[in-house]
């Protein structure tokens, strides 16, 4: 039982890296992609990256980055490469869709208020609207990067040793699926557990910073 | 100052400004009357270059201060960052920052509110927010002040406050274009008042011709 503990738990720095990545990633571009869409040709661009994102699923976008890489750009992506990629790009669409509902629950009399007092579009967006979203949206971004933690177990289809394969490589090998299931689960659950209790403190630090 | 010559704007077909011409030659303090939806908030608002004109000209020699009807302070910072971030941005040398931090502090105290400058907006009333706003839009050093029912969801007490506020701000050479649909507010303060129903200006009158111009304005404001 511990031995088994052990060799899953072994799994666990690459799931982080794996979400860790992801989300960097996702953060990033998904910041980047909702303030393209207010432009018009990029608006249109990023529209549709968002679309085709949220429209294909994850398991398709990892088998394209992993297989297809090396015929694309001539490279063969490592499995952690690939995962942080896929994961990344992926949540970058829902990221920047939890972002677009974060501005658009803004009056738009902000907008307007920074205008009026000149100030120049990327100090409005640095020190006036992202503040104020990243505020609003940050119980949707702990979903988003729950989420993500729970996908990165799609990274056993192409051989990815995190939690979850190696959990199945046990159970494979003593035939006995019922306890390394349950202790991938508690993994999962003590990691879901902990960035539940991070958003929190950052949420009531977001809240006090207000309020002192 | 500021000219307008038949300027008209619609909304889905409806005609909000409808061939409005006014000239603003000086300084003082010209009150925009109306009921609601008579379009004197979309005129201000164009005057800010909020909104475009669909037809007609306008034409504004000067800075412009806007005060929001809802303040649109920004929630996240105290009274005091509210006020300096904007001209911090244009000024980059810490001296002419503690200038502008100094020049902040005497307006909230002249204001009232000294006590509150590190407050955050949600911590304060309707016409300390009011306040903050004003000393928001005169620290851009505007020529023309243009606030849009600034005595909206104010109590009596604090109307009478803002009257005599606005009143000193106009003192110092600050032009002001106030909409209101307060005629006895309106009447207080302005020197000439412009009624505006549908869209079209429907009475013009300085308010020192008259001897009870709220009496005189009410027959214009409502349907017979």
């Amino acid at each position: 039982m511990i031995s088994n503990c052990y060799y899953i738990g072994k799994g666990l720095v690459f799931t982080l890296q794996l979400m860790f990545g992801g989300i960097a990633i996702g953060v990033i571009l998904g910041t980047l992609l909702s303030i393209l869409r207010y432009g018009r040709v990029l608006g249109m661009l990023a529209n549709g990256w968002v679309s085709l994102i949220r429209g294909t699923p994850l398991i398709l976008q990892l088998s394209i980055v992993y297989f297809m890489a090396p015929s694309i750009i001539g490279v063969r992506l490592d499995m952690l490469s690939a995962g942080v990629i896929s994961f990344g790009l992926n949540s970058s669409a829902y990221v920047a869709e939890i972002l677009r509902s974060g501005v658009e629950s803004l009056p738009k009399g902000q907008f307007e208020a920074a205008r009026t007092l000149g100030i120049p579009d990327f100090y409005m967006w640095k020190d006036i609207i992202l503040p104020q979203v990243i505020r609003n949206i940050w119980p949707a971004m702990v979903n988003e990067i729950i989420a993500l933690l729970k996908e990165t177990t799609l990274i056993s289809i192409i051989g990815g040793m995190d939690i979850m394969r190696r959990s199945q490589i046990i159970a494979a090998e003593q035939f006995e699926y019922f306890m390394p299931l349950c202790i991938a689960g508690a993994y999962y659950y003590c990691l879901v557990l902990f960035i539940e209790f991070i958003g929190r403190k950052v949420e009531r630090r977001m809240s006090h910073d207000k309020n002192s | 100052m500021i000219k307008i010559h038949n300027a008209c704007k619609r909304y889905s077909g409806v005609n909000v400004l409808d061939n409005v011409s006014i000239q603003v030659k000086k300084s003082g303090i010209l009150g925009l009357a109306g009921p609601s939806g008579s379009g004197k908030s979309t005129l201000l608002r164009c005057l800010q270059k909020l909104e475009t004109l669909d037809d007609g000209s306008l034409e504004c020699n000067g800075k412009t201060g806007f005060m929001f009807q809802d303040f649109q302070l920004f929630p996240h910072m105290t009274a005091l960052e509210n006020i300096v971030y904007a001209p911090n941005l244009s000024d980059r040398s810490a001296k002419r920052r503690r200038n502008n931090e100094k020049r902040a502090r005497e307006m909230l105290k002249n204001l009232g509110i000294e006590s509150k400058m590190y407050e955050y907006p949600e911590s304060l009333s309707g016409g300390q927010k009011q306040r903050v706003a004003l000393a928001r839009s005169l620290m851009v050093n505007p020529d023309i002040l243009l606030c849009d029912e600034p005595t909206s969801g104010l109590d009596v007490a604090t109307t009478m406050d803002v009257v005599s506020l606005l009143k000193s701000v106009g003192e110092t050479g600050v032009a002001m274009i106030i909409a209101s649909h307060d005629l006895d507010f309106l009447t207080k303060i302005s020197d000439r008042i412009i009624l505006l129903r549908e869209g079209k200006i429907v009475v013009d009158i300085k308010t020192e011709e008259h001897k009870n111009p709220v009496i005189y304005l009410k027959k214009y404001y409502v349907d017979d």
